[in-house]
């Protein structure tokens, strides 16, 4: 008590600046600055490349949008029928084969590796390679497609074709959906599983009615997230031989007699016509729609994969 | 940017549109031609015949449907002659809509390794073939014909602001970029070394940045071919340089694949230097310096170049699988076309390169339709 009395000024003082003295606090307010500064500049480098682009693109994106979705690679930037129609075609057929080969291999091998393997010394070597495998350069994937899908299986895949590229892309994005499938199912908290063997839960009803219904959410984040990273591909595409000048005879988004045909896609007509825009240098606006097109369905493949998230959030 | 006005006065190879086009909607054609003849009469190639009725033959080269075509055309090779191919795919569409063309345009070389593994129907060049390549092609018993389709001017750049350099000598240039001037930082250096060979140029004293298509480029074998390599070879016989660097140049410059880069690169530096296709220099903020090879200084304009007046200029080719065109109606339809005034003179001069003159273009209708086999 008389402790207090003493101190009782000055504590209140002390405690009074040191709760309200934010003002003296130089370091790390310095700090707080700092990490502003940081976002501003990736926002900032991010808001002018956009800006950029689609000024860029703008003379295309506002004068002639409908012709420019419809039209194919051609010699002149003036042109009536050039446009990125034949870019997204392939692109959505690579999307389409990496959907039905990448997702289901890669998800079922992310839950063989987190429900029912082993935890031996086999098992983690699989496991860094496939981290490892994450890690390849993506011109890789395109030499291994080159030799296998265009060379190997030419009677399967019909050489140079969209089969081959789809079959690259979805191996090249496969250990990434292994990747993140497995962290999201290794999430799932072990309580839930053994509430469920302590119902008398069979373990495969333990992993189909409790583990994939939580650890969805972050398996479609991840799939997704992979699946617009192969759309932006280049790399790979030019070596299993996407058409760069001409492509004719092709038309209609699905028809499925066409895969076993040569094919283009929206990161390969971006590329050809940078490149062009040294001979005619109208395709420099192109090139900026194109990248825009391609922005879009990106974006919207990404917002497809929030609305599916918030979904199965709801759900569980 | 090319010739324009020439199709009045072509009348062989413009008639000879007429013809084929008028044999094909005759019908029925059976023959190793999409036309229904494989060999033109040789009068036709003569000049001075029904030039009015050729002329609007060629201007309405689109008009003619060959609906009952069918089939592919698989073409690869140089990215230079690409455009040119494509435009000719692009007219060719309207007159045969069923035929699939696919054109693409990773570089000469590949492209001829994919014509000789029997890959490709037709093959771009924007040079000859090569020996070893022509051998690839003999191994695998693949015979082809080559046709010449349009001059390519190589326009020698240097920065907008360069007042001091407006002409210069095929000596001028081995000393900025030939095999000797490796470390060259400096116009004045490379300027003693031009006085060297015999040079009277004045060399400014400004920084020297070179940036110029690397070694992959047809372009710059084209440029060593044209410009450097016998000034190299004199060299190396006084004993100045080695045998293996007679056709080469400095390594130690800004090398680019793409020719954006390279005009980015001229724009960038008061003192640059480099190379790139005449057809790519089109509105481009660069100079583009007149070239003397003994007979004065020549600017490199479209008329120039195709007169031959202008010292650095290269031909393009196609090369035709004689098989492939034998076998596929398909294919040789699209080189009917290709050597009609629609793919030589309105196709090439579509996408800025420069149409061939009238005798060059009767040789290539003619080696075409006798088709010659070999260069």
């Amino acid at each position: 008590m008389r402790l207090g009395r003493v101190f009782d000024d000055r504590t209140r003082r002390v405690v009074t600046s040191e709760v309200y003295r934010r003002s003296r606090d130089v370091r790390g307010g310095l700090f707080r600055v700092l990490l502003q500064i940081a976002l501003l500049v990736a926002l900032l480098v991010l808001a002018i490349l956009l800006v950029d682009t689609v000024t860029d693109g703008w003379s295309i994106l506002d004068g002639r949008l409908g012709d420019f979705l419809a039209g194919g690679l051609r010699s002149q930037s003036g042109d009536p029928e050039l446009g990125v129609f034949q870019g997204i075609r392939g692109s959505l057929w690579i999307a389409v084969f990496v959907i039905v080969l990448a997702f289901p291999l890669g998800i079922g091998a992310a839950i063989y590796l987190e429900e029912y393997a082993p935890k031996s010394r086999l098992t983690s070597f699989i496991d860094l390679n496939i981290r490892n495998l994450a890690g390849v350069p993506s011109v890789v994937y395109g030499l291994l497609g080159l030799a296998i899908f265009v060379r190997g299986l030419k009677d399967l895949t019909g050489g140079q074709s969209v089969t081959a590229a789809g079959i690259t892309l979805a191996v090249l994005v496969l250990p990434i959906v292994i990747i993140t499938s497995a962290e999201a199912i290794r999430a799932v908290p072990q309580s839930l599983r053994e509430a469920g063997y302590g119902a008398g839960a069979t373990k495969w009803e333990v992993i189909r009615t409790q583990v994939l219904p939580y650890a969805a959410p972050g398996i479609l984040t991840g799939t997704l997230l992979s699946l617009s990273r192969a759309i932006g591909e280049a790399a790979p595409l030019i070596l299993v031989g996407a058409v760069t000048g001409f492509l004719g005879g092709q038309s209609g988004l699905v028809d499925v007699s066409q895969l076993q045909e040569r094919f283009t896609a929206l990161p390969i007509v971006i590329t050809e016509w940078v490149q062009e825009s040294g001979r005619d240098r109208g395709f420099a606006p192109a090139a900026a729609a194109a990248i825009v097109v391609m922005l879009v369905v990106v974006l919207l493949l990404n917002s497809a994969a929030i609305l599916l998230r918030n979904h199965f959030e709801k759900k569980r | 940017m090319a010739t324009t006005g020439r199709r009045g006065t072509w009348p062989g190879a413009i008639l000879c549109v007429l013809t084929l086009l008028a044999a094909a909607c005759g019908g029925g054609s059976g023959g190793g031609s999409a036309f229904g003849l494989a060999e033109r009469p040789e009068s036709s190639l003569d000049p001075g015949e029904s030039a009015d009725t050729g002329a609007s033959a060629a201007g309405e080269g689109g008009a003619q449907v060959l609906t009952d075509l069918s089939g592919r055309v698989t073409i690869s090779g140089s990215s230079t002659v690409e455009p040119i191919s494509v435009r000719v795919a692009e007219l060719f569409r309207d007159v045969a809509p069923d035929v699939s063309v696919t054109v693409d345009g990773p570089g000469t070389g590949d492209g001829f390794k994919l014509f000789c593994a029997g890959e490709t129907d037709i093959s771009d060049a924007s040079r000859r073939i090569k020996d070893a390549e022509a051998e690839a092609c003999a191994e695998a018993g693949i015979e082809w014909i080559e046709l010449r389709v349009a001059i390519d001017g190589i326009a020698v750049l240097a920065n907008l602001e360069n007042d001091a350099v407006d002409c210069l000598s095929f000596e001028d240039l081995y000393a900025i970029v030939g095999p000797e001037s490796v470390g060259f930082t400096n116009w004045r250096d490379a300027g003693s070394l031009a006085a060297e060979l015999g040079s009277s140029t004045s060399f400014p004293d400004l920084a020297l940045d070179i940036t110029a298509p690397g070694a992959e480029s047809g372009t710059y074998d084209s440029f060593i071919e044209i410009v450097l390599e016998h000034i190299g070879e004199a060299r190396a016989e006084a004993g100045a340089i080695s045998e293996d660097e007679a056709a080469t140049t400095r390594p130690d410059y800004v090398s680019a694949g793409d020719d954006n880069v390279i005009i980015q690169g001229i724009d960038g530096s008061r003192g640059s230097f480099g190379w790139v296709g005449f057809a790519f220099t089109g509105d481009a903020e660069v100079k583009l310096l007149e070239i003397d090879d003994g007979d004065g200084c020549v600017a490199a304009t479209p008329d120039s170049i195709a007169a031959g007046d202008y010292p650095v200029s290269r031909s393009l080719y196609i090369y035709v699988n004689s098989a492939r065109a034998a076998a596929s109606t398909a294919v040789s339809a699209y080189v009917d076309f290709y050597v009609s005034e629609t793919g030589l003179g309105r196709a090439v001069s579509d996408v800025g390169y420069v149409v061939l003159t009238d005798d060059a273009q009767a040789t290539t209708v003619a080696g075409w339709y006798r088709r010659t086999i070999g260069g």
